[in-house]
């Protein structure tokens, strides 16, 4: 059974303003990055849905590249995260704000 | 060698930059190099010479071109090297003379810490000298000309620990600004007007044609205010007396021989423009024959030998004038060579008896000093004869065919007032020998003759002094003259006047009265001059302040301007540009105290950002296409 094309790219949008929404709204640090990688696989869906769409491989292969570094920045974000969190007991995002004039 | 006349001016230059970065550690060797360098200039001169005159008569110019400096559109300066009869005398004069006074340097100097210093100023002048005589464009003459006035500056200053001398040097550089500034008017309106600055396009015969003839008056006075700056002649004269606070050896070079000459230099050089404008000559003959006579009177009533020496200078500088006023501009550079050697002469013997006497300058702390220091004496003695007048020293040539040249227009005063200041002359400078040399001791401490390093160079100007005077015997004209000619044109003929014989015998006999009077006073011991002194206290004070002229202008240029410089440096400098490059600080601040509150530190801002400036810029992107 054919899903049209767009089916696909709009549960790309909402997956990704779900996504936003919760980077922008939520305090815990690891909850900011699951919605980034929310945002990130929501993305990944657009890239197959287009490749899909023009019948070419160039959106699956972007669409790896993305999953590699999404692995990699994870990597890095939830050291930061634990190393924060064994300084101040906290993960709250809006205590880290040193850096302000 | 005409190719390569750019080593004249270098190598003092390369003299000057040695002795200013070792020359402590070359101690001795530093007096020693600053000669060499010079003297070798001089030798390059010498060689110069004799290739010049090789050229037959007519082709007597040698133009090099160093090195391309400013090409702007329509306008080029380039430094380019200009050797003619006209510049080939100046050169001569310039580092021959310089040479001796570099020697002699050596020995008046020799105590001094700053040793290597000195001789690293004075290759320093001797340099920009050159590029002023050799220039062959008036932007580079003006290169030479500031550079010459700002040696002058540094050496008269050089003691500088000494209030009076730092504020001498500092009279003599802003007096003779006022003068430069407004040749540079001159200079700027030549190219407006004539298309160039280049000698070789401007300083033609034709070139009178093209303009009216307003344009050149204003040119030549514009330039002769830099001459009357420069060569230290009424108004501009009052830095001159107080330059003798800086060594000997500086009041020798700088202004006697050499620096206070570029004036006399830019007009004989520039005659084409003063030629063709009347008014322009005869102020110059004005200036000249006024200062002359004002110098002279006021050399009478001065009692430091060093000041007696700069009046006179200021004065013979005025017949140099007088002499350009009446067209001949050869009889003035030829009175320019013979007062470098007499008057070197004389200042490097005032040298030598401050030397002689730790330093002491006043004559009436002087007196009968020949028995002490028989060889200053003696060579001293030509050059009062030689400024005089009397035959056969070069002075006697050089001044009578100035007077007659006077007598020779239809301005019989003129001719009376010169021989007036003529006499004078023979009278202020017979007061100083008498005072100084002859009659009764009144020194304080035995004095002794100077070592032979400082004696040679009194020996050989002396012998310049007098023999000099054989540049001018020739059949008709005389050898300077004629080798002048390819700049100066033809020498007028005398239309008017007394026969040649009548005139040299009221010359000779003007300066030998001017000589029995200085005797009769001050050297006979008939006259009690001491008492006279205070007796005509008051024409004296006249006299020796220069007729108060420095004092009235103390009571109110000087005033005037503090009160401009004071209004420009509160005022302006102060408020107006330091305000508002101080606004522009402020404003910047209180930009950054409203644009720094962007940055909260909270990570959840930025994230707020980045999505709002993605969703822009994608409807930006998405509404192009």
């Amino acid at each position: 059974m054919n899903v049209p094309v767009a089916h696909f790219l709009v549960v790309a949008v909402m997956l990704f303003a779900i996504g936003s929404v919760g980077v922008l709204v939520r305090r815990n640090a690891l909850v900011i990055f699951m919605s980034i990688e929310l945002q990130l696989n929501a993305v990944n869906l657009a890239l197959v849905a287009f490749s899909r769409m023009h019948g070419r491989l160039d959106g699956q292969v972007l669409a790896f590249f993305s999953m590699v570094v999404a692995a990699a920045e994870v990597v890095v974000g939830l050291a930061i995260i634990v190393v924060v969190y064994r300084r101040r007991r906290s993960a709250d995002v809006d205590d880290v704000s040193l850096l302000r004039w | 060698m005409l190719d390569t006349i750019w080593l004249v001016p270098a190598l003092p230059f390369a003299g000057a930059a040695i002795n200013l970065f070792a020359g402590r550690r070359l101690g001795r060797l530093a007096g020693w190099l600053g000669v060499l360098v010079v003297a070798a200039s001089f030798g390059l001169s010498l060689w110069l010479f004799a290739d010049l005159v090789a050229l037959p008569g007519d082709e007597r110019l040698a133009v090099q071109h160093v090195f391309d400096w400013i090409e702007v559109g329509s306008f080029s300066a380039n430094v380019n090297l200009r050797v003619d009869p006209l510049s080939m005398t100046m050169l001569l004069v310039v580092t021959g003379i310089a040479s001796l006074i570099h020697v002699y340097s050596i020995g008046y100097m020799e105590a001094d810490p700053r040793f290597g210093r000195f001789f690293a100023y004075m290759n320093l002048f001797v340099g920009f000298m050159v590029i002023l005589v050799l220039a062959d464009n008036f932007l580079l003459l003006y290169v030479g000309w500031e550079g010459v006035g700002l040696c002058s500056y540094l050496l008269i200053g050089f003691w500088h620990e000494r209030v009076r001398a730092a504020n001498a040097a500092k009279k003599a550089f802003i007096t003779t600004r006022i003068g430069d500034t407004l040749m540079l008017i001159g200079i700027v309106l030549i190219f407006l007007r004539l298309g160039s600055l280049d000698f070789g396009k401007v300083l033609t015969g034709s070139i009178t044609q093209t303009q009216p003839s307003g344009v050149f008056t204003v040119i030549s006075l514009l330039l002769l205010c830099g001459a009357i700056g420069k060569s230290a002649q009424i108004p501009l004269h009052v830095w001159l007396p107080d330059a003798m606070e800086g060594p000997t050896p500086v009041s020798a070079l700088i202004h006697a021989a050499t620096m206070v000459t570029a004036g006399v230099y830019l007009v004989a050089r520039t005659h084409v423009f003063f030629g063709a404008s009347g008014v322009a000559l005869t102020v110059v003959l004005i200036v000249g024959l006024v200062t002359a006579l004002y110098a002279a009177t006021a050399a009478l009533g001065q009692d430091d030998i060093k000041r007696v020496l700069a009046y006179s200078t200021i004065s013979q500088l005025g017949f140099m004038f007088f002499a350009l006023g009446l067209r001949h501009y050869g009889a003035a550079i030829f009175l320019l060579v013979t007062h470098a050697f007499y008057k070197a002469l004389m200042f490097l013997g005032a040298g030598s008896v401050m030397h002689g006497l730790h330093g002491e300058s006043d004559m009436r702390k002087m007196g009968g000093l020949r028995k002490w220091m028989p060889i200053t004496s003696a060579t001293f003695v030509i050059g009062v004869l030689s400024i005089s007048g009397v035959p056969p020293f070069s002075g006697f040539f050089s001044k009578d065919q100035i007077l007659n040249a006077a007598n020779h227009t239809e301005h019989t005063i003129a001719w009376l007032v010169s021989l007036v200041a003529a006499f004078v002359s023979a009278l202020y400078i017979a007061r100083l020998v008498f005072m100084t040399f002859f009659g009764e001791s009144r020194v304080e401490r035995e004095p002794h003759e100077s070592p032979p390093v400082m004696t040679v160079p009194l020996i050989l100007l002396a012998v310049g002094a007098t023999v000099a005077g054989l540049l001018s015997v020739d059949a008709v004209t005389g050898r300077l003259p004629t080798f002048l000619q390819p700049v100066f044109g033809e020498v007028a003929e005398p239309v008017h006047g007394l026969p040649e014989a009548v005139l040299t015998t009221i010359s000779v006999g003007v300066a030998l009265a001017g000589i029995l009077v200085g005797w009769f006073v001050w050297g006979s011991g008939r006259v009690d001059w001491m008492a006279l002194a205070t007796r005509f206290g008051e024409l004296k004070r006249f006299l020796a302040s220069g007729w108060y002229v420095d004092a009235s202008y103390a009571r109110t240029l000087v005033p005037a301007g503090r009160l401009v410089a004071g209004f420009l440096s509160s005022g302006i400098d102060r408020r107006v540009i330091d305000g508002s490059v101080n606004a522009i600080g402020a404003l910047v601040q209180r930009l950054a105290a409203v644009g720094r509150r962007v940055q909260t530190g909270l990570v959840r801002n930025y994230a707020l950002g980045l999505l709002i400036g993605a969703v822009v810029l994608f409807a930006y992107v998405g509404a192009r296409l």
